[in-house]
């Protein structure tokens, strides 16, 4: 597949089978194969490589940041293989469930200690649609 | 009735980008002291919102992507996030003073001081904003906001000197008194009032939270096109009446009870208090606007889940950055500042951020891989190029007007 990098993929929306979504593209991992052709072995997201592209003095302190807050092992950005990405077209839609994939940190946390916290955080907005 | 019911977004959306807190009483200051020297404004305005609302209309209908995805994408993290920083800040400032704005339209009808309404009116928006539906908010808020056409009917009714408000506006020039900087600080506030960017978020992101597809482009469009004219109406309404029994006179309005006098001057009680409705419906779906808008910026920007569509538990980055933008509302609001001079300010600054938020929606409305053969015609690329343009020399001269007119003073 020949694609632009920075057009096509970086800072895509990539959305899971079902549509919902993932996050963005905030960088991408490449490798030299044994032809010594380069290709894109993974999407990686998270604020950790998204600082990093930032650069600057604010990219730095936000992906320092986000590396010490992690907890899970092994550390390092969400890695989401190439070969799971089905499609790339206005948004990067993936051929597996988001539930497969790591959740973000602060959305677990935020989930946790904040949302389900208030009454009515699982109430489906559009059960009752008539 | 539900095809009817369908252009509510547009309503909605139009009346919290032309008639809010600030909107409504800078029409109402300029009638007072322009006439409707400035109305032609309002129509340049009006067209340029519909122009680039149904560009984002057609890309969330057709490939499903609010605005803001778009910006990043086509900006880069670096550039993108400038531009998140901008709008963010503007549409946070003007929660703010739409609370504020909600709160002193209580005030009128109670006789309470509006600060301490604050605190009530931000649970009431919270509230609303965690448990009720996208829909059930949008038909609220923008059906009763229609109370504001009592204005125009007071102007109807009224004994309006028409031939004289037509004199002043096929004479675009600042009135005795007035000098250009003002004139033309004033015209870019209410051309940037017409076009402030949390427009375009909230317009595309309820596209997507109404699973609009592709069999919804014409919805897309009528929404753009019913909506927005009507909220520029009703904003004439404020400039109108104004003009009329403000300007002959010399007064000049700063605050809500003079933009609303008229309705009773005109149609007694049962007109003010029709007003005094429309201007809680107004600011309090302004306030809607840009409470979600704060999270969608944000959300899309970083490609979190977002929306009302999913059970808060299925957004908890959304619904935190929301909960999280109005307690600064609140706590900005309880330093006693001016909710009115705020959005003033708040306009002027959004002209700034506005070239960041329309380049990237006139480059996408243009890419096949969104839009395949539904991408801008010439007429479309035409007009978006134009104000483009018109929008570029607003950001570059608002923030030297804004100084050298001391804000308008």
């Amino acid at each position: 597949m020949r694609v632009f990098l920075g057009f096509d993929l970086l800072d895509r929306q990539i959305l899971d089978s079902e549509g919902l979504p993932v996050g963005n593209v905030d960088d991408i991992e490449l490798a030299v194969g044994e032809d010594g052709v380069l290709s894109v072995t993974a999407l990686l997201v998270g604020a950790q490589v998204w600082g990093t592209r930032l650069g600057g003095r604010l990219g730095d302190t936000i992906a320092g940041m986000a590396a010490r807050m992690q907890r899970r092992t092994p550390a390092g950005p969400i890695r989401i293989p190439i070969d799971q990405v089905r499609e790339t077209g206005a948004a990067v839609t993936l051929a597996i469930s988001r539930d497969l994939l790591v959740e973000p940190e602060l959305e677990t946390w935020l989930r946790e200690h904040v949302i389900v916290r208030i009454p009515g955080a699982s109430a489906d907005p559009e059960a009752d649609k008539s | 009735m539900k095809r009817l019911l369908g252009v509510t977004l547009g309503i909605l959306t139009a009346i919290g980008g032309f008639v809010d807190i600030g909107d409504i009483v800078a029409n109402s200051e300029i009638g007072a002291r322009f006439g409707t020297a400035l109305f032609w404004v309002l129509p340049v305005g009006v067209i340029g919102i519909c122009v680039y609302a149904e560009m984002c209309g057609r890309v969330a209908a057709h490939a499903g992507r609010p605005v803001f995805d778009l910006v990043r994408e086509r900006l880069g993290p670096r550039v993108g996030l400038a531009n998140l920083s901008g709008s963010y800040l503007v549409t946070l400032m003007t929660l703010a003073a739409e609370i504020g704005g909600v709160a002193l339209a209580v005030q009128l009808l109670s006789g309470i001081d509006y600060v301490l309404w604050v605190p009530a009116v931000a649970v009431a928006l919270w509230l609303g904003l965690w448990r009720l539906r996208f829909e059930t908010l949008e038909r609220l808020f923008g059906l009763t906001g229609l109370a504001l056409v009592v204005l125009l009917v007071a102007l109807i009714a009224g004994d309006t000197p028409w031939s004289q408000l037509a004199g002043q506006a096929l004479d675009p020039v600042p009135t005795e008194g007035e000098d250009w900087n003002s004139y033309w600080y004033f015209a870019i506030a209410l051309f940037a009032s017409a076009m402030t960017p949390y427009e375009v978020f909230f317009f595309s992101s309820g596209g997507v939270e109404e699973h609009w597809t592709r069999k919804d482009l014409l919805l897309a469009r009528a929404n753009a096109f019913i909506g927005f004219p009507l909220g520029g109406l009703l904003a004439f309404g404020f400039m109108g009446t104004a003009a009329v029994f403000f300007y002959p006179n010399g007064i000049s309005v700063s605050t809500l009870g003079q933009a609303v006098l008229p309705a009773g001057l005109v149609l007694g009680k049962i007109g003010l208090a029709c007003a005094i409705l429309g201007v809680f419906a107004a600011t309090f779906g302004a306030a809607v606007e840009t409470g979600l808008s704060s999270g969608y910026t944000v959300a899309q920007y970083f490609g979190w889940g977002w929306g009302k569509y999913v059970p808060p538990r299925r957004a908890a980055r959304f619904h935190t950055v929301v909960l999280l933008s109005i307690l600064a509302s609140v706590a900005l609001l309880l330093t006693m500042i001016d909710p009115i001079q705020l959005t003033e300010y708040t306009l002027i600054l959004s002209a700034v951020v506005l070239p960041l938020t329309y380049l990237p929606i006139l480059v996408v409305a243009n890419d096949r891989d969104y839009l395949g053969d539904r991408v801008n015609g010439k007429l479309a690329n035409f007009f978006g190029m134009v104000y483009l343009v018109v929008i570029v020399v607003a950001a570059v001269a608002a923030i030297p007007l804004m100084i050298v007119t001391g804000g308008g003073q």
